[in-house]
Order: C-alpha cells, then structure tokens, then sequence
C-alpha cells in the first residue's frame, strides 16, 4: 500500500511537471511568436517623387506600426508598367500573404490577376484605384466620382458657360481617371457647359503634361478653363500656363497637391485643388486589411473624402499638415 | 443538505481528499488573483511614475531650448550691426546700402553657427526688413502683417512662441518651424518693430520622437490655443482618424488622468512650461495589460503547480487518515467471517487506535464468552451421559440380585458369596467418586466382577479369559466402557449359540495408543447389524440399554475421532471389538487436563 502511494505521487509530481514545462513554453512561444499578419502592398508606383504615393505609403507604415502588421511593398517605377503590375500581383499571390492591399494601374488588365488572388482565398483590399467587377473585399478610396463633380463645381466659379474647357487626364483606363472624368463632365454639362475639349492625356509625366497643355493653349488661345485630374498633370498644364503667361486668363483646377502645386497656387497659377487623403487610404487600407486577417467584419467601400484648397485656406493648422509635409519625411527630390 | 447526500455516498478517503481540495482550490484561486491584483497595481503606478518623470524631463529640455533661444534672440538685439539698421530712418536706409548688408550679413553668420535655426528676421512697421537670407524675396506686407509670429508680437510684452507652423514669409519657401518673435518698441528715433527668430521644427521632432513608451504611445506638444505643437500621428488627427481629448488637456497643469473606454483608454500625463505649451504623454493601459499578460501567465502557471502539489497531498494525506480505518475494517471483515483469533495493530492514541483497542477487546470477550459456550455444551453432553450411566446400576443389579436369590434358594452358599463379592466390587467401581477415567487395572477389575457374575447368571454358558500387557495398566482409560461391550458380547453372541462359547480380552499399547480387544466366538453378526452397530440409534432389542453406540460416542468426546470402537465379525465364527484409547502418562490427574488437550 506504502508503495502504491509512492508511486502516485512520483507520478502526479511528473504530470504536474510536464503541464508546468508544457505551459511554460506556451506562454513563451505565445509571447515571441505573437503572429503578425503579413500584407503585401502593391501600389501603382514606387517612384519617390510622386508623393501622393509616398504619403500613402506613410499612412501604410503608420497603421502597420498602430496594428501589428508586416508590409511588404512590392511596385512598378511607372504606373504605365501595368504588365510589371499584373506580374507583381502574381509573384504575391505565390508568396501567399495574409492579405494584399492593390492599387490597380489598369481598370481592365488587371481583372484576370485579381480574380487569382480571390480565387487563392487570400483577402483583395483595393486601395486608391479599382478594378472591373466586385474582387476586393474592401474598396478604400476617394469617391472619384464626386471628386470630379466638386472639381468642376470649382472651376464653375472662374468660367461662364461657353467658355471653353480642356481636361487633362493621366493615364486612360485607370480606374480613378475615368471616374473623375465622368464627374467633371457630368457636372459641367447638368449646369450647361458644352463647350468641353477631348481629354488629353498627361501618361502620369509632368513634361508630357506641360507640353500637350502647351500645345493645346497656343492651338486654341479661346480656352479659358482647365481641370487637370492628378498631380503630375496638375503640375504641368500649370507650367504651360505660366510659360505662356496666360495665369489672368486661363483658370486651372487641379488635383492632390505637392510643393509645385503649392507654389502655383501662391503664384495664382491654380485657383484651387482638390486633394485626397492619401495618407488616410494608407491608413485605413492597412487597418482593414488587418480587420480581414482577424475574420472581422469590413466596409465593402470606405470613402476617404477630398478637401478643396485654395489660396486662402492653404495655411490653416488644419490644412498645413496635410500640404506641407515635413521635409524629413519625404524622400529628397 | 444535497452536499450533505453527495459526501454521504462516497468514501471517506475520497471525502477527505473532496473537501481538501476545494479548500486548496478556493485558496490558491484567492492567493493567485491578489497577488496578481496587486503586482499589476504596482506595475501601473510605477509605469505611470516614470512617464510623468519623461514628461518633466521633455518640459525641462524644451524650456531650455526655448530660453536658449529667447537669449539668442536678445543677443541678436542688442549687436551693433542690427542696432544700426534698426535706429536709422528711413532715408538713412535707403542712402546706405552697406547698413542692410551689414545687419544682414551678422543675421547671417548667426544662422549658420547654429543649426537648429532655420532664419532671423527683423521687420518693422512700414514694412522695412532684414534677415539672414539676401535673395530671398519677401512676400507683400499685407500678406505676412496677418501672420500670427507677427500680429501676436506686438500686442505682447514678451516672447511670444508660436505653435509649428509653415513659414510662408519667402517666396517658394514653406518651411516647418517654430517661431519666437518679440516686439522691439519705438524708442527714441527707432520705429516700433519685430524680432522674429524661425527654430527648425526638426529640433522639436527629434526631440519628442525619440521617447518611446511601450510599443504604441508616445509625446505630444499642444499650444495653450489649441493648436498642435508636435505630434507624431499629426495626420491622423487632422485627417479626424483620431483625436485627443485636448479641452481635458487644456484643462491641465499637470498629473495623469485616464480617459476613453475600458478597451481603447488612454492615460493622459501632462506638464506645462514657462511659456504654455503642453507636454503630454500617451500611454496605453493595454500595453501594461501585456506585461499583465505575462503576470497573469506565471500567476497561473504557479497556481496550477500549488494546486498539483496541494492535491498529490491532499489524496497522501486522507490516505494516510483512512488508512486505519480501512485496517480496523479488514480485520472486522475477518471477525463477520468467524475468525475470532485476530488482532488489530494500530497504535497511537488517536480515536482510530482507542477504537481499535476496543475492538480487540470486543472480539476476544466473545470467543471467551464463545469458548465458555461450547464448555457449557460439552459439560451437559457429560452429565447426560453420566444419567445414562447411571441407569446401568438398577437394572443389572435387579438382574443380579435375581441371581443370587435364585442361587440362595437353590442353597449355592458359594456361588451366592461369589456373586455377591463380585457385584459388591463392581457396585464400588461403578461409584468410584464419580470420576470418568479409571486405572485400566481398574476397569479390567470390573469386567471381571462383571464376567463373574455374567457367567454364574448363564450358568457356565461361556468361559473368559483376560490377558492384558501390564505396561497399560495404570493408563487411564474412560471407565465402564468395557461393559457394554461385553455384555452385547454375552447377549447377542454367545446366548443364542449352542454350545459353550468364550471371551476373550486383551490389551496391549500400540505407538501412543492402547488397544484393547474383546473376541468372542457367538452367532457374530450379518453385515448389516455390523454396519449399524455403531449408530446412534434406540435400541429396539433388550440389553442394558445403553448401546455400544454410546461407548463409542463417549470415547470421541473425550479422545477425538482418531479413537473409538471397531467391529469385525462374521456369521457363526463370532465377533472381533477393538477398543482404541491414547495412552496416557501416570502424572495425568483429573478431568480438565485431559479434557484441554482433547480441545487442543
């Protein structure tokens, strides 16, 4: 009998050893290994210089600090590489993340390669720019649409009805630029502005920007109005304006914003421009891919809203922020 | 009372080893969570402690830094160059070019020996300036008079400090800065002016954003207006991601205030320096709640090894309690099985030794009182026997008598002397004090008085002979055991033969036994009566009575079975009785010793 009780504590003494070690090293490997999701990021670009991608990617990195996540960016040096895109979407469906953040250079091409990632089961969160057909599980982005309409709005105020009107758009077949287009048309031709030129378009270059504008404003010296729907664009049909001297005449409504736009605006250039959050769309990308990750529930679309500058509010606390980046945070140009 | 049902239909080992264990558990439960509750306390205070020191420590830099700056700034007013340029007129400005160059060019070489100051500037009301940086072109009065460094300055007697901003003073320059300006008053020839000294808002951001607190929290600077000074999120709080709860923070000197709801609280910790600003801290509860984690971890880890270790012996000691228990219960298993010879080995005073002893003493009172039954048993076969015996002496001495008066009718003086000396002798041993064994000697003194007469009675019907080792003959053997036999013997074997018959008896010793043998050569007897002799059954056929069944019977009572009568016989040849008794030494006296060692 003696033995017996022996061996039962010999016994529970080694049982309650191993559940001690065995919760030990759970707790240890819980603590090392909390696992973060990993997210690939595809943006359109990853050229510094544009920095509506560049403060997008800061409201990436932001939120993946804020909430526990791994980025991995992986993009073209032009947002024309739409092929580079479509690869790249493929080389991250087959390193199987947790989920991928996309912003499409193309609305059209890049239908087959998404389709892949939904079908791979891992979760598409669209990010700035979408694709054909309802693939992401989340759509975070500017309302494009209203954008235009707004941009328009604004240019109503310098140009009477049957004045001319250029549209400098960027790249055809992107998502966004349609959209904004569709806005700006839309909007000028319900108040009666029917005198609108064929968009040209800018490829995302301020150069080719700059020089078709140019030629546009020497062929057609009547044109009195010019919306412009992204940065690059923006910048360059600016330039044209002031190369040729034509700021009191011609008013040009842009898009987003950078120092050059913000120069321009001082200099009477711009009257106004209609700026995205792109440091939100990061932010709020990240946040629900994550969302995602953890099996939450998320918003089919999340619009992250625009905001008109002009010269007189761009000094504002609250908009100074949201213009004038700090320098350190910016690549050098 | 259901508990009560629930400890009733268990063991009491599993009973004890029950209550001992939810006692542990309940304590262990409590020990654990306090010492887990007050560990986490301590790891709060002191985790609140040291962020108010980093807040007191960030307030002290900037102070410093700013009054650093405040000392440039004086130091910059009171040169001789800027003096120069501030005290001229108009005129005098405009005839002496060298005199801007000169403040400029001091302007300059200040700027450049320190890095953190990105310009100085000097402006006074008609629109008059100079500043460190010669080519750069300054925007319209109207525009830079609505600037707040400015338009605050001159309503002001010191320094005023602005929040970051972007100096939009330049041409094509938008540079994040922190702005010190103070107001230089008109006196004697000198206009009323400004003194504006641009920091590099870099100083502040490297300042605060190298504080880490946790994984997530961090330093922020707020204006008293409101504004943001520094914060690291500063987009996200104007694109309204996230807000602070600045009104409660304004509201502050200094300490910590926890605010927002249980999952997303935020504990606030502020300071405030000399000229406003507020330096808050932001932590997180949830990031001590992570080191929490770990405390809740180990707490439970070591409640876990307490409870095993506190259970391992709990079920050791409520076995070692019941151990006894189930000992004395084994031996009272034993005592329901009839086995009375037990004793329970349980020591000690506790009350499962007092019961055990009781025990023992219950169990050898009952097979003492069981012994004394069984003697008071025995005792009565005896004295029944003792009767039987009894009832020989009438019934042969009427026989007897019958004889000799028979004998003394018939004027046989010598016959009747012989049986009277006989029956006198037999009477005396039948007597004989009334003790059960007799001398062997004496017995076969008897058989003889009884043969005697036997034969007078038959008149020389049988002859008799006795021939008995005499080593056997102080032995002590059951008395009147022999007569019985001798008399079936005379009865039923020699009676019905015809001619004379004869008994013969002897005796001798075999091993530790004496045998004794009575032959006759009668009728003998069928295999059926042989087989029925020995039953204890009525006698339906005369005799004395008394059967040899009984003779047998009282052997076996006094000597065991391995002792008794045998028959052998056989038709017409006649009838061998063995009669077999343990040989007993002399020294043996008395009825109880030889009573014990037939029970032994």
């Amino acid at each position: 009998m003696r033995k017996l009780a022996k061996w039962t504590l010999v016994s529970l003494l080694l049982v309650s050893l191993t559940i001690a070690g065995w919760s030990g090293y759970w707790a240890m490997s819980q603590s090392l290994h909390s696992k973060k999701p990993l997210i690939i990021y595809i943006p359109k670009t990853v050229d510094p210089t544009i920095e509506f991608w560049v403060v997008l990617q800061q409201g990436v990195m932001t939120a993946a600090k804020e909430f526990g996540a791994d980025i991995k960016i992986m993009g073209t040096q032009t947002e024309l590489d739409v092929d580079g895109q479509i690869r790249m979407l493929e080389e991250a469906v087959a390193s199987k993340p947790d989920a991928i953040m996309l912003a499409a250079s193309d609305y059209i091409k890049l239908v087959p390669a998404a389709k892949k990632v939904v079908e791979s089961g891992i979760p598409l969160i669209m990010v700035d720019s979408d694709v054909q057909g309802d693939l992401s599980r989340s759509f975070i982005a500017t309302d494009n649409y209203e954008a235009g309409r707004t941009s328009a709005g604004l240019l109503k105020e310098h140009v009477e009805p049957d004045e001319k009107i250029a549209i400098v758009s960027y790249i055809q077949g992107t998502g966004t630029s349609l959209d904004r287009e569709k806005g700006v048309r839309d909007e000028l031709e319900a108040s009666g502005y029917h005198n609108i030129l064929t968009t040209i378009f800018s490829e995302g270059q301020v150069q080719k920007s700059y020089e078709l504008t140019r030629d546009l404003l020497l062929k057609q010296p009547d044109v009195r109005g010019i919306v412009a729907l992204n940065e690059p664009s923006t910048v360059g049909a600016g330039k044209a304006i002031l190369n040729l001297g034509l700021q009191t005449k011609v008013s040009l409504i842009g898009f987003d914003n950078s120092n050059s736009e913000i120069r321009l605006i001082d200099r009477d250039v711009i009257q106004a421009t209609v700026i995205q959050r792109p440091f939100n769309m990061g932010y709020l990308a990240v946040k629900t891919a994550v969302s995602v990750t953890k099996g939450q529930k998320v918003d089919k679309m999340l619009d992250t809203g625009s905001k008109v500058i002009t010269k007189y509010n761009m000094y504002t606390n609250e908009n100074q922020k949201l213009l004038f980046p700090f320098e350190d945070e910016l690549p050098s140009k | 009372m259901k508990l009560m049902k629930l400890f009733r239909r268990r063991s009491i080992h599993m009973n004890i080893a029950i209550a001992f264990s939810c006692l542990i558990v309940c304590t262990t439960a409590i020990l654990t969570f306090s010492s887990y509750r007050l560990s986490s306390n301590a790891v709060t205070s002191s985790s609140i402690q040291k962020t108010s020191q980093l807040v007191q420590q960030v307030k002290l830099n900037i102070q410093t830094y700013i009054g650093n700056m405040e000392s440039i700034a004086s130091l910059v007013i009171s040169s001789r160059d800027l003096m120069r340029y501030v005290e001229a007129t108009q005129a005098e400005r405009d005839a002496d070019e060298s005199m801007k160059r000169g403040a400029s060019q001091y302007l300059r070489s200040v700027v450049e020996s320190r890095e953190d100051i990105a310009s100085i500037l000097y402006v006074n009301k008609d629109g008059d300036f100079v500043s460190d940086q010669s080519h750069a072109v300054m925007k319209s009065r109207s525009e830079w008079m609505q600037q707040d460094w400015y338009r605050l300055a001159l309503v002001s007697s010191q320094e005023v400090v602005s929040p970051s901003h972007v100096q939009h003073i330049f041409e094509d320059q938008y540079r994040w800065v922190v702005s010190i300006s103070r107001k230089l008053p008109a006196s004697g020839r000198s206009q009323e002016g400004v003194l504006l000294v641009d920091l590099n808002y870099n100083v502040i951001n490297d300042l605060c954003r190298q504080i880490e607190l946790g994984q997530r929290g961090y330093v922020f600077i707020v204006s008293p207006s409101g504004d943001l000074v520094y914060h690291p999120q500063q987009q996200l709080i104007h694109s309204e991601l996230k807000s602070e709860q600045m009104q409660t923070v304004l509201d502050m000197e200094s300490g910590s205030i926890k605010l927002g709801k249980a999952d997303e609280s935020k504990i606030y910790t502020v300071a405030t320096t000399s000229f406003g600003w507020k330096i808050v801290a932001v932590t997180y509860p949830d990031e001590l709640i992570e080191n929490k984690h770990q405390m809740q971890t180990s707490a439970v880890l070591w409640g876990v090894i307490c409870l095993i270790v506190a259970l391992t012996l709990s079920i050791i000691l409520s076995y070692a309690l019941t151990k006894p228990l189930k000992n004395l219960e084994m031996h009272m298993k034993k005592a329901e099985r009839g086995n009375f010879d037990i004793r329970v080995d349980i020591e000690g005073t506790h009350e499962i030794g007092k019961l055990a002893r009781t025990f023992n003493l219950m169990i050898s009172r009952i097979k003492e009182l069981m012994n004394q039954i069984v003697e008071e048993q025995e005792m009565k076969r005896r004295s029944e026997l003792k009767a039987l015996q009894s009832q020989i002496q009438p019934h042969f001495l009427y026989n007897t008598l019958d004889s000799i008066i028979w004998m003394a009718e018939s004027g046989k003086v010598d016959d009747v002397v012989e049986m009277t000396t006989a029956l006198s002798r037999l009477l005396r041993l039948s007597i004989n004090k009334g003790e059960e064994l007799v001398p062997v000697s004496v017995e076969l003194d008897h058989i003889l008085s009884y043969l005697t007469i036997q034969s007078r009675r038959y008149r020389r019907k049988f002859t008799y002979s006795i021939d008995v080792d005499e080593h056997i003959l102080d032995a002590p053997i059951l008395k009147l055991v022999m007569q019985p036999i001798v008399e079936n013997a005379i009865y039923h074997g020699i009676k019905p033969k015809p001619d004379q018959g004869h008994i013969q008896i002897n005796g001798w010793k075999e091993n530790d036994s004496i045998v004794l043998t009575i032959t006759d050569d009668g009728e003998g007897m069928d295999p059926e009566k042989l087989r029925t002799i020995l039953m204890d059954k009525p006698r339906a056929s005369g005799g004395s009575g008394v059967g040899v069944a009984n003779v047998n019977q009282r052997i076996q009572l006094y000597f065991g079975h391995d002792y008794g009568l045998h028959y052998e016989s056989e038709r017409e040849e006649g009838t061998v009785v063995t009669l077999r008794i343990p040989f007993i030494q002399v020294e043996v006296k008395g009825n109880e010793e030889i009573g014990q060692m037939d029970a032994g």
